[in-house]
C-alpha cells in the first residue's frame, strides 16, 4: 500500500488503480496503515521531504515563521516517536521551539472576509526574512493563514488543498468552509501530542456566505467572526474591536485590517515587514494590497 | 502614626536636610539581603499584573486612567478597586502589580512628599518623586515585591509622566500603559493620541482604550476611572461602569457576534 501518499489518513483510492473502489473500507484500512507506518518509524515521514525536496519543500522564503534555527541551519522536522525510548543524543523535540512570532488576523463582515497578515520570520532574536508569505491559497475560494511552524502549516494546508480538490471532483461541487476546516482539524488531530505546531484560520466563501474557522494543532476548531493569531495578536485585537462594524464597506474593512496589522507591528518586535491583505467575496479571493509597514507609518503620520 | 514619625525624626541632632527621607526597609532584608535567584519563601499562588492602566500627556496636562478589577488566582476579589489615586494636589499615581504593595508604597510616598513640602515649603517635582519611589524600592529588588506605577503630575516644568517599576526601572515618557490589558490599550492609544489633544478628546480616547482592554483581557474589567492633572491640580471623572457600554455596543452591532 502506498504509505507515503496516505499520511493524512485520507482516501487515496486513486493510488490503488487496480482495485475496486471499496471506498470506505479502503479508507479505514489505509488510514490505519498510514498511522502504523508513521508510528513504526523513529521519525515521522515528514523527513521524506528532504528526499523529495521539490514536492514538499518549504523553500528559502518560508524557512522560519518563528522557528528556532539549530546550528548548521538544518531544519529537521523529525518528530520523536512516543512509542520508542528517548534517544541519548538529545530529544529532537526539544531542539525545535516554535515562537509564534507573527500577527495574522481575519474577520467576517457583510461583504465577505478580510484576511491580513504580516511577513516577518524570526529565529530567536534574528529576523530571518521580511518577505514571508503567511497566507496559503488553498483554492480560488479558500485561504489559509499560517502561524506557528512554517513547515507544519505549509504541509498540512497543501494536503488540505489536495483533499478539497478530491472532494470537488467526487461531488461535483465546491467544498464548504466548514467541511474544509473539519478535514484539516481531523488530519492534524491524529498527530496530537506529537509536536505539531500549527495555528491557522481557514477563510472562504461558500453557499452559506462568508466562512471563518480557527483550526490548530491541539485539535481546536472554532467558528467565529473575528480572529487574530500570533504574538502581535493582542495589539491587533484592540484596533479591530474599536473599528469593527457589520456594515463596513470593502474599503473601510481593508483599511481596518491594514491598520490593525500595522499597530501590531509597531508594538510587537516579532511582527513586521509588509502587510498582505486579501479579501474573500462571493467570486473567490482577491489579493488587495501589499504595503510595507514603514510606508504605512509615514502615511498614517501624514494623515493624522 | 505619621505625626509620631515626624516627631521621632525631629529628635535627631542634625537639622533636616533636603534629602532627609525616611526609607523604610524590612528588617529581614537588612540581615539577609536577597541574592539574585529564587526567593526562600515561594508564594502560594502566582501573582500577575492583572490590570489595565494608562497615562498620556495632552495639551494642557496629563491623563491617567485605569480599570477597577482586582483579581486573585483567577477570581475577582474586588470589582471596585481604586487603581488611580492622587498622591497630592498635583500628582496622581496608577498602580499595577500586587495591590497591597502598591497601596502601601503610595502611602509611604505620599507621606514623604508631604513632609518634604512642610519642611521646605515647596512640592517635589514629578521626576523627583519618581526618583524617591525608585530609591525606596531599591532594597526590595530581587524579592517578590511587585509595584509597577506611573506617576503623572504637573510641576514647574509642566506635565510629566514617569513609569517606576520595583525591578528598578524608572522611565520618562509621554504615553504608558501597564498591565495584562496594556497591549489592547496600546493599540487604541497609538492610533489616536496626539500631543495637541483637548481634554475631552483625551478622555474619550482613554475610555475607549480601557474599554477595549477590559473587553479582551480577563483580568481587567468592571469600571473605568479617569483623572486629569492640569496646572490647577487634579480632577476626577465619575466612575463609569463599562458593562453598559458593552451592551450598548452589542445592540449597535446589528447581530454581529464579537
Amino acid at each position: 500500500m502506498a504509505s507515503k501518499g496516505a499520511l493524512c489518513g485520507c482516501i487515496p483510492s486513486q493510488k490503488c488503480a487496480n482495485k475496486k473502489p471499496r471506498k470506505l473500507l479502503a479508507h479505514r484500512v489505509v488510514s490505519k496503515m498510514a498511522l502504523a507506518s508513521v508510528l513504526n518509524q523513529n521519525c515521522a515521514a515528514f523527513s521524506f521531504g528532504s528526499r523529495q525536496t521539490t514536492a514538499f519543500d518549504c523553500g528559502p522564503g518560508l524557512s522560519g515563521v518563528g522557528l528556532e534555527s539549530t546550528s548548521g541551519d538544518n531544519f529537521r522536522f523529525a518528530i520523536r516517536n512516543p512509542m520508542r525510548p528517548v534517544v541519548e543524543d538529545g530529544d529532537v523535540e526539544s531542539k525545535i521551539q516554535f515562537l509564534h512570532g507573527t500577527t495574522t488576523l481575519a474577520f467576517k463582515f457583510q461583504h465577505g472576509v478580510i484576511v491580513a497578515v504580516d511577513s516577518r520570520a524570526t529565529a530567536g532574536s534574528y529576523i530571518c526574512s521580511q518577505t514571508v508569505k503567511k497566507v496559503i491559497e488553498i483554492n480560488p475560494f479558500l485561504l489559509g493563514t499560517m502561524a506557528g511552524g512554517a513547515a507544519d502549516c505549509g504541509f498540512w494546508e497543501r494536503m488540505l488543498a489536495r483533499q478539497c480538490r478530491v472532494y470537488e471532483l467526487r461531488n461535483k461541487e465546491r467544498i464548504s468552509v466548514a467541511a474544509a476546516s473539519k478535514l484539516l482539524a481531523n488530519m492534524v488531530y491524529q498527530y496530537k501530542g506529537m509536536g505539531l505546531s500549527m495555528g491557522t484560520m481557514v477563510c472562504g466563501w461558500d453557499k452559506r456566505g462568508p466562512g471563518l474557522y480557527y483550526v490548530d494543532s491541539d485539535g481546536s476548531r472554532v467558528c467565529g467572526d473575528l480572529f487574530s493569531l500570533g504574538s502581535g495578536s493582542v495589539y491587533a485585537y484592540g484596533v479591530m474591536d474599536s473599528g469593527f462594524r457589520q456594515d463596513l464597506t470593502v474599503e473601510e474593512a481593508c483599511d481596518l485590517g491594514r491598520r490593525a496589522i500595522y499597530q501590531a507591528t509597531y508594538r510587537d518586535a516579532y511582527s513586521g515587514g509588509q502587510v498582505n491583505l486579501y479579501h474573500v467575496h462571493s467570486e473567490g479571493w482577491t489579493r488587495v494590497s501589499q504595503d510595507d509597514v514603514l510606508e504605512l507609518h509615514q502615511r498614517y503620520k501624514d494623515q493624522a | 502614626m505619621a505625626l509620631e514619625d515626624v516627631c521621632k525624626s525631629r529628635s535627631r541632632a542634625k537639622p533636616a536636610s533636603l534629602l532627609d527621607f525616611d526609607v523604610p526597609v524590612a528588617e529581614c532584608l537588612q540581615e539577609n539581603p536577597p541574592r539574585s535567584g529564587t526567593p526562600q519563601n515561594p508564594l502560594p499562588f502566582e501573582m500577575s499584573h492583572g490590570t489595565t492602566t494608562l497615562a498620556f500627556t495632552f495639551q494642557g496636562g496629563v491623563l491617567a486612567a485605569g480599570d477597577t478589577r482586582s483579581s486573585c488566582s483567577g477570581r475577582v476579589s474586588c470589582p471596585d478597586a481604586e487603581k488611580v489615586k492622587p498622591i497630592h494636589s498635583h500628582l496622581v499615581a496608577t498602580s499595577s502589580g500586587t495591590s497591597a504593595d502598591c497601596t502601601l508604597w503610595k502611602r509611604i510616598l505620599a507621606r514623604e512628599l508631604r513632609l518634604y513640602q512642610l519642611r521646605h515649603g515647596r512640592r517635589v517635582s514629578t521626576g523627583g518623586a519618581a526618583k524617591l519611589l525608585w530609591h525606596m524600592l531599591l532594597p526590595f529588588k530581587g524579592t517578590k515585591l511587585c509595584v509597577a506605577t506611573t506617576l503623572c503630575g504637573w510641576d514647574e516644568s509642566g506635565p510629566a509622566i514617569f513609569y517606576v517599576h520595583s525591578d528598578g526601572r524608572r522611565l520618562r515618557g509621554t504615553l504608558f500603559s501597564v498591565g495584562s490589558g496594556s497591549p489592547y490599550a496600546y493599540a487604541v492609544l497609538d492610533q489616536a493620541v496626539e500631543s495637541g489633544m483637548t481634554a475631552e478628546e483625551a478622555t474619550r480616547v482613554a475610555r475607549e482604550a480601557v474599554y477595549r482592554a477590559t473587553h479582551r483581557d480577563a483580568y481587567s474589567g468592571n469600571c473605568v476611572d479617569i483623572y486629569l492633572v492640569t496646572s490647577t491640580g487634579w480632577t476626577r471623572r465619575e466612575r463609569e461602569d463599562l458593562k453598559e457600554e458593552y451592551y450598548r455596543e452589542r445592540k449597535n452591532r446589528q447581530g454581529g457576534t464579537v
